[in-house]
């Protein structure tokens, strides 16, 4: 994942960075198993399962403060610079958006809980179905976004970019349905907020993706990418928008 | 797409005869200038440096990095032509402070070395007083008119150096007698005594505590309002904490000249990133 190609003279610190990278990866693999099990037990109305996914969202927690400590001794103790120092800030930034996409994922395991143990009238597999879709669309955005960020793969890592100006539209798409289904019907006006809050928790999960997207272009090109938009971004690294 | 795109990718060492330097080596503002500079050893048997333009720009620090043996203590010391002194050395091309030719003929080398100021890894106070380590240089070029006027320089320039309030009451004790941190600031005092235009400082705080080197490069910090400083340092951390501008040194070529921000967060040249991470050097 380095930028450089060549070892480090001090090879316990091509060590130590390569131990912050795979707690990274091991963190987007459970980031995104989180969000695949929230969605299981609420296809399966499993509270047990969904609690399940509440209490396993503090491994990702206990991770975020692993690497953090990780990171913070390893600039204390060799003052990286240049790819180094963009690698680690990098990994930092990773982490953060990682533990966030995994308390985006336990909302939707809540979501499960409330659905279940309220006396409401159950969302209809309907209306359920856009979180489905979207728990797709976002799961594969992050998988992309980790395997970007494991081979510095920059035009993969614009390609998630694109996908989230699709996820936009997703997102307005689904809102519209919503509000529909309540119109036609007001008694599926049941855990309207809820849904509407799991689809807005799925948006910022693939938000997430979106933004170490971001940081693979800033970790391969030193470009800080975050407040442009596609075409700006297409054009500094030379690469034409697919969508 | 698992590289980076040719565009991105940086060159390597077998570009360097092909492209030379990346970066900036021009300064819109320069005190000095080196032109196509080549230095020979032992009657030409040791290529030392190799076709070198570089300027050092007025009231900036130039931080001249690399591995040893790559050319950068060479280069320094041909801005005051301190090799002038080693037998079997050559130096051909031009350097230039403020338009004119170092190397001319007519040069008062004396007088350039006041000019461009040097101050050593080693700090080497003369065996003599405080007053008379930095009174000497005024005395000899005639700077002062009497004994109020030295007496003056001495003051103002120990105060520069930020050593004025650690030695005001003893200037008469030998300045071999000071710590480390303070003969070396010192030794910048005597540089500055004689009012130069440039200080070359080549690696002034390898043999100092870290709060020894940290009042120095604080010293450096102040300094720069007044004057050119290029500095020559083995510690990346020195390099981008006191200069304006790095240059990287390698095998007597001058690989790399960019901002210090640059240089340290994103080098255009894969050799300064390979050095400055640690990779070899």
């Amino acid at each position: 994942m380095s930028t450089i190609n060549t070892e480090h003279t001090v090879h316990r610190f091509d060590d130590e960075i390569n131990e912050i990278a795979n707690l990274v990866d091991k963190m987007g693999g459970l980031a995104v198993e989180q969000l695949r099990r929230g969605v299981k037990a609420l296809k399966k109305n499993d509270t047990a399962r969904a609690q399940k996914v509440i209490v396993r969202d503090r491994k990702l927690n206990d991770l975020d403060v692993e690497v953090d400590e990780k990171i913070i001794h390893l600039i204390a103790k060799r003052a990286p610079v240049a790819g180094d120092l963009r690698q680690i800030i990098t990994l930092g930034k990773v982490v953060t958006d990682l533990e966030r996409a995994g308390d985006e994922a336990r909302k939707i395991a809540r979501l499960c809980v409330r659905i279940n143990e309220s006396d409401q009238h159950a969302p209809s597999e309907q209306i359920l179905h856009d979180i489905y879709t979207m728990s797709a669309y976002v799961e594969n955005m992050l998988k992309m976004a980790m395997d970007a960020f494991s081979n510095l793969a920059i035009e993969k890592a614009f390609s998630v970019l694109q996908m989230d100006k699709e996820l936009e539209a997703q997102l307005d798409a689904t809102l519209r349905r919503l509000s529909t289904f309540v119109m036609q019907d007001a008694r599926n006006i049941g855990h309207f907020v809820d849904i509407v809050l799991g689809i807005r928790a799925l948006e910022r999960f693939g938000g997430h993706a979106k933004n170490i997207a971001g940081h693979v272009i800033f970790l391969a090109t030193a470009n800080d990418v975050r407040h442009l938009d596609n075409d700006e971004i297409g054009s500094l690294l030379n690469i034409k928008e697919e969508f | 797409m698992d590289t980076l795109p040719a565009a991105r990718q940086k060159p390597g060492l077998s570009d360097l005869h092909l492209q030379g330097t990346v970066g900036d080596v021009s300064h819109p503002n320069p005190r000095m200038s080196c032109n196509d500079v080549d230095v020979y050893y032992d009657n030409g048997a040791v290529h030392a440096i190799k076709s070198i333009t570089l300027d050092i720009g007025n009231q900036e620090v130039l931080a001249m990095i690399g591995p040893s043996g790559c050319g950068k203590s060479t280069l320094l010391r041909c801005l005051n032509r301190m090799n002038d002194n080693i037998d079997g050395c050559k130096v051909s091309g031009s350097i230039h402070l403020d338009e004119h030719d170092i190397y001319d003929r007519q040069r008062d080398v004396v007088l350039l070395r006041a000019q461009v100021g040097m101050v050593f890894q080693k700090p080497n106070p003369f065996p003599k007083s405080i007053y008379e380590n930095v009174a000497y240089g005024p005395k000899i070029h005639g700077l002062a008119k009497d004994k109020t006027d030295l007496d003056e320089i001495v003051e103002t320039s120990l105060k520069r150096a930020a050593l004025w309030d650690e030695v005001k009451d003893r200037l008469a004790q030998p300045g071999t007698g000071l710590s480390g941190g303070q003969q070396q600031r010192l030794c910048i005092a005597r540089a500055i005594a004689v009012s130069p235009e440039v200080i070359l400082m080549d690696e002034p705080c390898s043999a100092l505590d870290p709060i020894a080197t940290a009042k120095v490069e604080e010293l450096i910090d102040e300094l720069r309002a007044e004057y050119t400083i290029a500095i020559v340092t083995h510690s990346m951390q020195q390099a981008a904490r006191v200069s304006q501008r790095t240059a990287y040194f390698h095998l007597g070529h001058l690989v790399e000249v960019n901002d210090t921000d640059k240089v340290f967060t994103n080098p255009e040249h894969h050799l300064t990133e390979a050095y400055i991470t640690g990779r070899f050097g």
